[in-house]
Formats: C-alpha cells, structure tokens, sequence
C-alpha cells in the first residue's frame, strides 16, 4: 500500500477515500467510526438524523412557505358546515418569514457540521494509515483545554451570535425585498417578496422617499465629517494644552473634562436638550444677559439645529479624544521637540511638522472608525433633537437633523416601515463597507512603511 | 527694557503687555453705554451707577473693572521702574481679577444698567467700542504678562472650557438640589435648596426608581461579569492560538458589526418572544453577552503586544493552552480587563433603545435609562422634571468616581487599540 504524506482535501476524500470515506459523505461520522473514533462517528451520526428528522417533520414546509410567505390572508370565510361566515386565522408572514430563516440557519450549521465531519473522518483515517495515533473520545474532550481550545473558548460566543445575532440580521435583511410597509401587517394581511422595489423608490424614484433620502444621506455625511474632526482636533489641541510644560495640577484639568465622559451620554443629552429648548435656561440667560433680544431656535429652526448638534457633540465628544491623545502624545519621542526649539520653530511650526503628522499617522484607523461611528451616532441626534425640527418636504417622520440611523429606527418604532427601514439597514452597511475596505487598504500600506519617518 | 535681565522673567514681552494695560486704560474712557443712554464712557457710568438708588449688589463688578484696570496699569508701571519677579507676579494677579470682572460684565452688563435705571432695554449688541476694545485689552494684557511671569498662558483656556463643560453638569445638580418644582424656571441658581428630591424619588409609589435602579445594577454586574468573560476568551483565541477558520471567523464578525445594530432589534425582540423571555432584565443579560464578542477588538490589539516567548516558554514546560490563557494572559492584562469592565458597566446603565423595545409597558423590569426617560416623556416631564435629575446625579455619582479612579486603565487600553 502506497502512502500519501499529505491530507486529502474536501474532493480528494471522496474520489480517492476507500468505502468508508466515501459513505461518511452520506453518513455522517462512518469513517470516525471505522478508525477507531467510536463515540465521535455516533455523534455526527445523531446530529445528522436529528437534522434530517427536523427536515422532513417541519424544514421543508418551512422553507416551502418562505418562497410564498403565506397565502391565506385572514378574513371572514364561508363555513359551509354550518353555513354561516366566520372569521379564519389567516398566515402571519412575519412568522413564516423568521421560522423560515430559522430554518436556513439550522441548516447552515448542519452543513457545517457536516463538512467538519467529513475532515474529521479524513484525519482520523490519515493518523491511521500512517501508523499515528487516533485519539480516543476522552482525548479529544482534553485536547478541548490545549491545541483545540478554540472549540472550547469560541462555543459560547458563537451559539450566542448565531442566536441572538446572525438570525434576526439575516430575517431584516430579507425584509428589504419585501412590502412589509405599514399597509401589510400581519396579522391581518400578508406581505410578499418584492425583489429590488424597495431600493428603486428610495434611490431612483422621484417619490418623497427619494426625495427624503438624499437630503438625509447628505446631512448624514456632513455631520459625521464635521462630528468628526471637530472632536479629534479639539480633543488634539485640549490634551497639547494639558499636557504642555508649566501646567501644574494636570490631573485636576483632566478630571473636569472625563467628569462630562462619566455621565452616562443620555442623560447629559436629554439635559442639555432641555437646556437649548425655548424657555430652556441658555435661552433664559441669554436674554437676561442682554445677548440677545428674543429667543434663539437652537433646535427648533433646520440650520440653527443642526450647528447645536454638532457642538454639542463636541462637548460630549472632545474629552474621549483627549483621553486617547494623551496616552499617544507622550509617546513622541522628547528629541524631536528638543531639536526642532533649537532651531527655532515655534508652536505652531512644531504642531504642523512634528505632532501632527505623528498623530496623523497613528490614529487613521481610529479616526475612519470614529467617521463609521459617527455617522451611526444615534444616541447623539436622537436623544438631542429627536431628529427634529420635522419638516413637510421629507416623508412622514423625518426630520432635518436625523441621520439615516435615526430614520431607519423611526420607521420601525413609529410607521412600522419595516422594508424601508431594512433597506436603509444594508445601505448604510455599504456605506460602512466601503469606508472600512479605504481603511484596510491604508493600514496595509502602512505596516510596510516601518513606522512613523 | 533690553538691556534689562532678570531671572525667572522674560521681558521681551514686557513693553507689549505693558501697552496693551494702557490701551485698556484709555478704553475706560472711550463710549461703554449705548447711544439711547449717550455713550457714556466707562467711569461715567460707574459713577451713575454708584449715585443711582435701586443698584443691583452686582455693580461691583462694574466697579472692579474699573478700579482694578486702574491699579493694574499703575503696578505695571511701577514694575517698569522697579522689575523684579514678585512685583511681575503681582501685577499678573491684579490683571488675572481685572479680566474677570471684564469677562464678567458680559453676563451682568445688562442687570446693573437696567435695574440703576442708566439705561432702559441695554443689549450687548449695541454696547459702545470701549467696551469691547476694554475686553480684548484686558485679555492681550493679560496673556502678555503671562509670557513676562513665564506662566504657561494655556491656563487662559483651560478655565473658559471648563468654565463651558461644566456649566451643564452644574446645572444638573442644582436642578436636583432645587426646591421649586417644574421644567422651565427663569433662573440659575435655586431659590430653595433641598434633598426632598432625592427622597421622593426613592419613596414614589408611581416611580420605581430604587427597583430600576436594582434591575440595573444586576444587568451591569452580570454583564461585568460575562461580557468581560467571552471578550477575553475571543480575544485570546483570536489572537494567541491559529486555527482554520479564524480569519473567516474574524471577517464574519466584521460584516455583521457593519450593519447598524438596532436594525435587527424588532427580529431580535421576536426570538426572545419565542423563546419565552420578553419582558424580563434576564433576556437584556443574555442578549449582551451573546453579542459581546463582536468588541473583541481592542482586547486583541492588547494582547498582540504581549509577547509570544512568554507562550513558548510556558509550552515547553508543560502549560496546556487554557492554563496560559488563565495563569500567564490574564494576570498580565489587568488594564484591558478593567477598560472591558468600566465599558460594559457604563453601557448598562445608558443603553436605552432595546430595553426600551423590550420592556414595553412593564415598569417593574425598566431599567434606569428606559426610567429616567419615561419620566421626561412630555407629559411628565413638568411634574418629574427635578426628581430626574436626582436620578441622574444618583446614577453619575458613582460612574464618575469609578471613572476617575479607572482613568489610567481607560487611557492605556484606548491608546493601546490605537497602536494595533
């Protein structure tokens, strides 16, 4: 018998494995259980008829129904046996849509399990014809605590993502390409696929939506750049200042600023938010101070809003960044601002030459995470404005000052807009896509540069 | 003044600060009120002030402004004549209380003149050039003498935003000590003081508070607890042990972490209908740790930097993977941990939007946040208004002061995500 030093892969197994390997495709666990692996074979082996018993009890109605999402709408029907009208339960196809994708994500995992235990059966098969030792049952249990820790590390986390999750994720995500709007709610009436629909009134159509959601979309992007980089600067130059020679008591100054970071960020917004209100306290003061002589509109009018959002933002946000700059900032090395004041630069040349590239450099990643964030920043519009002030040239519910976060949670906690609201879901994630993928690119160019120059 | 030394003093700057103090003088004399009251200048008008009969106590600002621009410029001028370090520090802090009440006159400007009866309907808008050439004088002067005492000038900024970021905070904890109920008062600074606020919060029979503050602390320690626990586990695994899959498993995670995360809340609220646990703190438990593992990141840049020698050694010798994981990883990363920990304690307590899904009507499984908020909902908040904010300085009391403990933690595992 010729050996192979090498392991067969997923084909390989099959089209040069003996009998044993070749059933173990249909028979989960058959070559474990040919070398010597028992109780694991056995196991597959039930995992696979569980599967299967689920499949023909209950999977294929599942997903048969997840291709009509229902078909009886509720309603009254004549019942001939006793010949009156009565009202019948129709099909929810919300709950045909989750249990159907239940159904896809229990069969993922077996398909998995079932690619696991075909390379299970290959390596034990492997270790057998090259005279290795198989490991029995309770060896494989042990191995859980050393080479295989990740089986025993990972399980929980993703059973819990799978759950909690991947599931609901995929059941949204189909619900783009359905009119599950507020007209289709089960379980009075049924909802169907609509393929591409959804994406075509909000993109394209000259329809209020798409007139809603361009001007979001654009508000979203000027307030994430201008979220942003107000906050790395201002926190940038806040920790210069703190950290600069001569300013006794640092941890004093530093603790007046992490006190606003301590509070949690609702309760801080929903306060200042009433603060700015029209008889809040700063419209109260600044009349009395004779600022100004009538109230400001500092969330009541669409631009007025949408400079206080953004600074107050920058209250709430500044500290973070000066908290991460400080640690970074120490770590430049002390010669270059010794040498640079020997030739004479003063602070600016030596902010321009030397800390901000040096923070430029370090912090790319941090800063296209924080633009992600930020244009996901909920709490921050929502708790503030509420998205308002609302405006008659959006679609009902939005206001100028709401983000495409702000909208999507809008139009499924109060219009029941699910399909939209999913569409807006996976828009944003391509948003977010590509500004990772940017990043990604720039990090890998960066790990070849041999640090900071 | 150049050929002049003295130690601990730079004096380049010495004839700028010093005419910057007489520009200031001579603005006191320049048009303060506005022109329905004559454009008066500054010293006029303190002098109508000081005569007039109904003057507010807080005229002396006005006063000190003047009186102390005034001995400003004769101390600048003495330390002309006689420079040494002492007298230079001296003339800083007269200017450093003379700019105050400059600064100061922005806010009061308008009650002095009004109750004194000097002008009728005072706005800032309108104020005459030798208020705002006063100000900005006093500010140069000030900054200039900064630079001839060698005091970093910094400190100039530093109070104004501090002054700024804790005028909210302040707010907060006078609302929650004010006596007089309601949502818009016209005023600062309470009229009555009291703790009733706090002690009704606790015995209101239609605010739970105490309960919600349970629920709450419960949700933040489990999740303390379990969160940090599977973070950790996935960051070690990820980061210290190579497997097939685990590039797959990390590219996974990152997709899913691009879609906004409430986006699947309403599905997510369906499972745990199915599943029997709706409405109850448990579900708010499990839901945040199944989803921990997706903030794996930061604890991986940690544990990346620890060298990988340490887990060849501790092979050689014998250590299964789990004993390094828990004897060798984990002892050393006693910043990562508590930046894990502080994270997920404040998240419990401000996270609001699924709780909110969550609990629905039910008050008795509310937390703080899902709490305190049903108390401003618009039909409350008049009522509830004081009571919320004693909520809030309840719950930020001890977050802050763990903050503050945990600073250091907090910056070494942020800067240490920057580096990875």
């Amino acid at each position: 018998m010729d050996r192979e030093y090498k392991r067969r892969n997923f084909i390989t197994t099959f089209t040069k494995g003996n009998i044993f390997s070749k059933l173990s495709y249909v028979f989960c666990g058959l070559a474990n259980i040919r070398y010597g692996q028992v109780v694991k074979g056995l196991l597959f082996l039930l995992l696979e008829a569980c599967y299967f018993i689920f499949l023909f009890t209950k999977g294929i109605g599942l997903l048969h129904d997840l291709t009509t999402l229902g078909e009886h709408e509720q309603g009254m029907a004549f019942n001939e046996a006793i010949g009156i009208y009565e009202m019948q339960q129709g099909d929810n196809s919300m709950i045909i849509l989750l249990t159907g994708v239940v159904a896809i994500v229990v069969t993922i995992c077996f398909l998995a399990i079932w690619l696991f235990s075909i390379s299970s059966g290959e390596n034990a098969r492997f270790n057998h014809d090259n005279g290795h030792h198989v490991n029995n049952f309770f060896e494989d249990v042990r191995s859980l605590t050393n080479e295989n820790i990740h089986f025993l590390l990972l399980a929980i986390p993703v059973v819990g993502l799978l759950i909690f999750t991947f599931t609901p994720l995929i059941y949204m995500i189909l619900m783009a390409f359905t009119n599950y709007d507020n007209e289709h709610q089960p379980p009075g009436h049924l909802f169907d696929w609509v393929q591409l629909d959804n994406f075509k009134t909000l993109l394209l159509s000259s329809d209020k939506l798409s007139q809603t959601f361009w001007p979001v979309l654009g508000w979203t992007f000027i307030w994430g750049i201008f979220a942003t980089f107000s906050c790395y600067f201002g926190g940038m130059i806040l920790a210069m200042i703190i950290n600069s020679k001569g300013i006794k008591i640092k941890k004093f100054w530093r603790t007046i600023f992490v006190v606003t970071m301590g509070i949690p960020s609702f309760i801080s917004l929903k306060v200042v938010g009433t603060m700015l209100g029209e008889k809040g306290i700063f419209n109260v003061l600044i009349q009395k101070w004779g600022w100004t002589a009538s109230a400001v509109p500092f969330l009541t009018q669409a631009s007025f809003a949408r400079v206080s959002v953004i600074l107050v933002n920058f209250w709430i946000g500044v500290p973070v960044t000066m908290l991460m700059v400080s640690g970074i900032l120490m770590n430049i090395p002390g010669e270059l601002y010794e040498s640079a004041r020997i030739d004479g630069a003063n602070p600016f040349v030596i902010f321009r030459k030397i800390t901000f590239p040096y923070m430029w450099f370090v912090t790319t990643p941090y800063i296209i995470a924080n633009l992600i964030g930020n244009f996901n920043n909920f709490s921050a519009i929502y708790f503030l404005t509420g998205g308002g002030p609302m405006t008659l040239d959006y679609y009902k519910g939005a206001g100028k000052t709401d983000l495409l976060v702000t909208w999507l949670y809008k139009l499924t906690a109060d219009t029941n807009d699910y399909n939209l609201a999913a569409t807006i879901g996976i828009l944003i994630f391509i948003i977010s896509a590509t500004f990772t993928l940017i990043t990604f690119q720039r990090s890998g160019s960066m790990k070849n540069e041999e640090g900071f120059q | 003044m150049r050929n002049k030394t003295v130690i601990g003093l730079n004096l380049e700057h010495f004839l700028k600060a010093l005419i910057a103090i007489v520009i200031g003088f001579i603005s006191l004399l320049l048009p303060f009120t506005s022109k329905e009251a004559g454009r008066k200048n500054m010293v006029s008008t303190a002098a109508s002030v000081l005569s007039a009969e109904h003057a507010p106590v807080i005229s002396f600002f006005l006063y000190l402004a003047v009186v102390l621009t005034v001995v400003s410029l004769l101390v600048g001028i003495a330390s002309y004549i006689w420079t040494s370090v002492k007298i230079v520090r001296c003339w800083m802090y007269v200017q450093i209380c003379a700019t105050f009440f400059w600064t100061m006159l922005l806010f009061a400007a308008k009650v002095i003149l009004d109750e004194s009866g000097v002008e009728s309907n005072f706005l800032l808008k309108n104020a005459g050039v030798g208020f705002w050439l006063g100000l900005i004088a006093a500010y140069v002067s000030l900054v200039f003498i900064m630079k001839v005492a060698e005091v970093n000038v910094g400190y100039i900024i530093l109070t104004i935003l501090g002054v700024i970021w804790m005028f909210p905070i302040l707010w907060i904890l006078l609302t929650a000590l004010r006596a007089e109920q309601g949502y818009y008062v016209g005023y600062f600074f309470p009229k009555h003081l009291t703790l009733k606020n706090f002690y009704d919060l606790f015995h209101n029979t239609a605010v739970p508070f105490g309960k919600w503050w349970l629920n709450t602390m419960i949700v933040a320690v489990c999740g303390c607890v379990l969160n940090t626990l599977i973070v950790l586990g996935t960051a070690f695994v990820l980061s210290r042990t190579r497997f097939s899959g685990r590039k797959p498993f990390m590219n996974i995670l990152m997709i899913i972490g691009m879609f906004p995360g409430f986006m699947s809340m309403v599905a997510l609220y369906n499972i745990l209908k199915g599943l029997g646990m709706n409405q109850s703190i448990g579900a708010l438990i499990v839901v945040g740790a199944a989803g921990a593992a997706m903030g794996y990141h930061i604890t991986k840049g940690f544990f990346d930097t620890i060298p990988k020698a340490i887990d060849e050694a501790a092979i050689i010798d014998g250590a299964s993977r789990l004993q390094i994981f828990t004897r060798i990883t984990i002892p050393l990363s006693k910043s990562i941990i508590v930046y894990q920990v502080l994270g997920t304690f404040l998240g419990a307590w401000s996270d609001y939007i699924f709780p909110r899904l969550l609990f629905g009507d039910r008050q008795s499984s509310y937390t703080v946040a899902v709490g305190l908020f049903w108390m401003t909902d618009f039909r409350r908040i008049d009522s509830y208004y004081t009571q919320f904010a004693a909520g809030a300085v309840v719950i930020a009391v001890p977050i802050v002061i763990l903050f503050i403990w945990l600073q250091r933690f907090y910056v070494e595992g942020l800067s240490g995500s920057v580096k990875g």
